[in-house]
C-alpha cells in the first residue's frame, strides 16, 4: 500500500499548473468557474494556446499529434483542468471521436479527419440517444439502408450535445434488424452541412441551450464513412465510453466547486456573521467535502488497479453515481449560499450600468438546475445501480 | 377536527381551478411573460373574480372567512404553475397593510389592492429571500414631520410590477437588532426611486431597487416606529403558509404526472412503471407529499391563533414542506429522464419553483432554529 504519486506525474501536475497560471486567460477561467459558457471563438483561442504546448488533444498518442499520456497523466490533466477552470473544448471531437478513429478508422479516414480535428476545423457531435432509445440504447431506430456505394439514412437523434455548433455528427445507425439488437448497429460519420439534416434546439431548465434534436431525412452517406465493420458499432461504443469512464467522477470540476463552497462558507453573510457560524450549513459543507475526498480516492483506486494491469470493470458505475450526486450537492450549496442573488435568471439580467448581482453569483441557479442531467444521461443512476447489482453482486 | 375545505372554500377552489384551467398553462405562461399588458389584464380578471379579496377579512372589505382561504388560492396556483404575484401583493403586502394601518388610511390602502389596481412588494433590505427585516440595509432619517430613506436592495421580489413598495428601513440602533426598524409605504414612482427589472429563475418578476433620499410623509409609516420587525415576521408567516399550500398543489400534480409518464414510456421492452425501484420511488413521493400536506394545512389553520404556536407550526411546516417538495420535484425530474430537464415540459418548472420555495421566507436551517428556540413538550 502506498498513497504517493510518483515524481514524474507530480512534476507533470506542477507543469500543468504553471502553464495554466501563465496562459489560461483569467476571463475564460472566471466564466467557466461561474457556470457561464464560452463562445466558439473563445474556445478556438484557447485551443491555439494549448496547441503551442502540444496539449490540445490530451488523449491522443504521440504519432497522431497528442502528448502520448498514460491513464494517470490523463487523469491528472483532467483534475488540473477542472480545478483551474480551463474550458473543455471541442471535447466530443478530441476526446471521443479522435481516439475511435485512431483505433478503428481506415487509413483514409485518419488522413482526412484527424488533421481537421487537430486544427479545430471540424466540430463533431455524438448522435446516440433517440426518442425511444435513452437508457435502452440498443433500441435505436435510425435506419441506414445500403444503396450502391451509399447508405440512405433516416431517423431522429435526441439530446445531442453541441449539435447547434457542430458541422459533423457521428451516429449509431441500424443497418440490420436481424439477430440481437446490438449486432445490427453501425457507426457512421455524417456531414451535417447538407440538405436533409435539421437541428432543432432543446432548451433545458434555466434557459440553457446545449442539447438538440437532430433529424436526418433520406440523407446519402458514402459507405466509406462507416467506422469499423457493418454491425460492429457496439464494440466501438464500449471503447468510446471506456475512454471517458473516469470522467464521470468530475474530480477536478467538483474540487473547484468545493473550493467555491468553502470560500463562501467562510465569508460574512448579510446578517453580519460568518456563514460558518451556522452549524447546520457548516456540517452540510463538511459532509460533501468528505464525500468528495472519498470519491477522489475511489477514483485513484480504480486508476491504480488499471495501471497494475487489472481490466476496468463495472466499479466505474460507483464513480459515475457518486460524481453526479456530489456535483448536484455542491452546486445546491452554492445556489443556497448565494441567496436571492443566486436565484436570478441570468438571461434576463439588465446590463446597463453596474451589475445587479455579482458576476460569480449570476449563474448559480441555472448551473444547479443544469446539473440535474448528471444522474440522467450516459446511463442514469438507476441503470448504474442495475449494473452493480447484476454484474458485481450477481443478483 | 376537520382538514377539509368548507363549502365556501370548495366554491373558491372550483372557481379558481376553472379559471386557471381556461387561462393558464405553460404555453400561455410563456406568452404572458413576454407581454406586460396581458399580465396586467390577467391580474385584473383575477381581482374581478375576487381572488385578492380572499386574502382580506370582511372588516377591511375582503371576503376571507379566515386566513386559511389563501391556502385554497395558492394551492391551485401551485398546481397551475402561476407566476402572478398574489403571494407578494395580497398575502404578504396585504397582511402588512392590515396590521400596520388603521381607519381610513387602511381602507384607502387596501381598496385598490382588492380591486386589482395596485401591486405591492416588500423590500426588507437584505440579500436573503425575505427571511427577516432586522438586517435591512435601508436607512431612514427623521426629516421634520416625515422621513428620508436611502439604500439599495439587489433583488426585490415583485419589485418590477409593484406600485407601492413596503420598505423596511433602520431608524435607530444597529444592524441585527430587533428594535429600530420601521416600515414605510413608498410610491414606486416617487422622486429618488430607481428600479431595474429582471426575472427570477422561477420566472417571477423582480427588480433592483435603489432609494436616494426618498422623502415620505409620517402618514406612510406602517405600524409602530422602530417596531417593524415583528410585523414583517407576521407577514412572512402568512407567506410561509401560502407557499406551503403552493408546494402541495405542485406535488399533488407531479405524482400522477410521473406515474402516467412511467406507464407510457417503454424501455427494455416494458413500461418504466414495471420496475419496482421506480414504483418505490413514486410511493416515497406520495409519503412525502402526505406528511407535507398535513403540515401545510396545520400552518394555514394556525395563522389566526396564538402567536407562539403560530410560529412553531409555521416553522415545522416550512421544514417539512421544503424537504418534501425538493424530494418530490427531484424524483419527478429524474423519472422523466431527459424530458424532465427540458423547458418544454412543466415538470422541470415545478421543480424550479419548489427549490425557490425552499429558499423563500427562511430556509430550513432558519426554521429549524426558530422551532427549536420555541420548543415545548410535544404533548403540550
Amino acid at each position: 500500500m502506498d498513497l504517493s504519486i510518483d515524481d514524474k506525474v507530480q512534476a507533470l501536475r506542477q507543469e500543468i499548473r504553471a502553464f495554466f497560471a501563465k496562459n489560461l486567460p483569467p476571463e475564460f477561467a472566471r466564466k467557466t468557474l461561474a457556470g457561464d459558457k464560452l463562445t466558439k471563438e473563445e474556445h478556438k483561442q484557447w485551443h491555439a494556446l494549448l496547441r503551442e504546448k502540444g496539449w490540445h488533444v490530451p488523449l491522443w498518442p504521440k504519432e497522431h499529434g497528442g502528448p502520448g499520456w498514460g491513464p494517470m497523466e490523463r487523469f491528472i490533466w483532467e483534475e488540473e483542468s477542472g480545478m483551474a477552470g480551463a474550458p473543455r473544448l471541442n471535447h466530443v471531437s478530441q476526446d471521443l471521436l479522435g481516439p475511435v478513429l485512431i483505433e478503428f478508422g481506415t487509413p483514409e479516414q485518419k488522413a482526412e479527419l484527424l488533421p481537421r480535428i487537430l486544427s479545430s476545423e471540424d466540430w463533431w457531435c455524438q448522435g446516440f440517444s433517440e426518442p425511444q432509445a435513452g437508457s435502452d440504447l440498443a433500441n435505436l431506430q435510425m435506419r441506414a439502408v445500403r444503396d450502391g456505394d451509399d447508405y440512405i439514412v433516416t431517423g431522429t437523434k435526441l439530446w445531442t450535445s453541441y449539435a447547434h455548433v457542430a458541422n459533423k455528427i457521428f451516429c449509431l445507425v441500424r443497418t440490420s434488424t436481424d439477430g440481437p439488437k446490438q449486432a445490427g448497429i453501425s457507426f457512421l460519420l455524417i456531414d451535417m452541412e447538407q440538405p436533409g439534416v435539421t437541428v432543432s434546439p432543446i432548451y433545458t431548465l434555466g434557459g440553457m441551450l446545449s442539447v438538440n434534436e437532430v433529424q436526418i431525412d433520406e440523407v446519402r452517406v458514402p459507405v466509406t464513412n462507416l467506422v469499423g465493420r457493418e454491425g460492429g458499432a457496439w464494440d466501438i461504443t464500449k471503447f468510446l465510453l471506456g475512454n471517458e469512464r473516469l470522467m464521470g467522477a468530475w474530480i477536478g470540476v467538483n474540487m473547484a466547486f468545493a473550493r467555491q463552497v468553502r470560500e463562501r462558507l467562510e465569508q460574512v453573510g448579510p446578517d453580519g456573521r460568518k456563514r460558518s457560524e451556522n452549524a447546520v450549513l457548516a456540517q452540510r459543507v463538511a459532509e460533501v467535502e468528505t464525500d468528495l475526498v472519498a470519491l477522489r480516492y475511489t477514483t485513484y483506486r480504480v486508476l491504480a488497479d488499471e495501471l497494475s494491469g487489472k481490466a476496468p470493470g463495472p466499479e466505474v458505475s460507483v464513480i459515475k453515481v457518486r460524481g453526479g450526486e456530489i456535483m448536484q450537492n455542491l452546486t445546491e450549496l452554492l445556489m443556497e449560499m448565494a441567496e436571492a442573488e443566486g436565484m436570478v435568471h441570468p438571461l434576463t439580467m439588465p446590463h446597463d450600468g453596474l451589475p445587479v448581482v455579482p458576476f460569480e453569483l449570476e449563474h448559480m441557479a441555472q448551473q444547479f438546475f443544469d446539473k440535474r442531467k448528471l444522474t440522467i444521461y450516459g446511463g442514469s443512476s438507476e441503470i448504474q445501480r442495475n449494473i452493480i447489482a447484476r454484474r458485481l453482486l450477481n443478483v | 377536527m376537520d382538514f377539509n375545505y368548507d363549502d365556501n372554500q370548495r366554491m373558491l377552489f372550483d372557481m379558481v381551478d376553472r379559471f386557471l384551467t381556461d387561462k393558464h398553462d405553460l404555453v400561455k405562461r410563456e406568452a404572458l411573460l413576454k407581454d406586460p399588458a396581458a399580465e396586467a389584464a390577467l391580474w385584473r380578471e383575477m381581482a374581478e373574480l375576487g381572488l385578492m379579496g380572499a386574502a382580506f377579512p370582511e372588516e377591511v372589505g375582503g371576503f376571507a372567512g379566515s386566513s386559511a382561504d389563501s391556502f385554497v388560492v395558492m394551492e391551485r396556483f401551485g398546481r397551475h404553475l402561476v407566476t402572478q404575484p398574489y403571494l407578494y401583493t395580497a398575502v404578504i403586502g396585504g397582511r402588512l397593510l392590515i396590521e400596520g394601518l388603521s381607519g381610513d388610511a387602511r381602507q384607502d390602502a387596501i381598496g385598490p389592492v382588492i380591486a386589482g389596481e395596485r401591486q405591492l412588494a416588500l423590500a426588507a433590505g437584505s440579500t436573503h429571500m425575505l427571511r427577516s427585516a432586522e438586517d435591512t440595509s435601508f436607512t431612514a432619517a427623521a426629516d421634520g414631520a416625515g422621513w428620508t430613506i436611502s439604500g439599495r436592495m439587489p433583488v426585490v421580489l415583485n419589485g418590477d410590477r409593484a406600485d407601492r413598495l413596503i420598505v423596511a428601513a433602520r431608524t435607530s440602533g444597529s444592524t441585527g437588532e430587533r428594535e429600530g426598524v420601521t416600515l414605510f409605504l413608498v410610491d414606486a414612482d416617487a422622486q429618488g426611486v430607481s428600479r431595474r427589472s429582471f426575472r427570477m429563475i422561477d420566472a417571477f418578476g423582480a427588480a433592483e431597487v435603489v432609494l436616494e433620499n426618498v422623502a415620505v410623509g409620517g402618514e406612510n409609516v406602517l405600524g409602530p416606529v422602530d417596531g417593524g420587525v415583528a410585523l414583517v415576521e407576521l407577514a412572512l408567516d402568512h407567506g410561509v403558509a401560502a407557499v406551503c399550500a403552493e408546494a402541495i398543489g405542485a406535488m399533488e400534480y407531479l405524482i400522477p404526472a410521473t406515474a402516467e409518464y412511467t406507464r407510457t414510456r417503454i424501455q427494455y421492452g416494458a413500461p418504466l412503471a414495471k420496475f419496482q425501484v421506480l414504483q418505490h420511488r413514486m410511493a416515497d413521493m406520495y409519503i412525502q407529499t402526505q406528511t407535507a400536506k398535513s403540515m401545510a394545512l396545520v400552518a394555514a389553520m394556525s395563522l389566526d391563533g396564538d402567536a407562539v404556536e403560530r410560529q412553531r407550526m409555521i416553522s415545522a411546516a416550512k421544514v417539512q414542506v421544503a424537504r418534501s417538495g425538493k424530494y418530490v420535484g427531484y424524483q419527478a425530474v429524474q423519472l422523466h429522464g431527459g424530458m424532465g430537464v427540458s423547458e418544454e415540459l412543466d415538470i422541470g418548472h415545478h421543480y424550479i419553483r419548489l427549490n425557490v420555495i425552499n429558499q423563500l421566507f427562511g430556509d430550513s436551517s432558519f426554521h429549524l432554529a426558530r422551532f427549536g428556540a420555541l420548543a415545548r413538550p410535544v404533548a403540550a
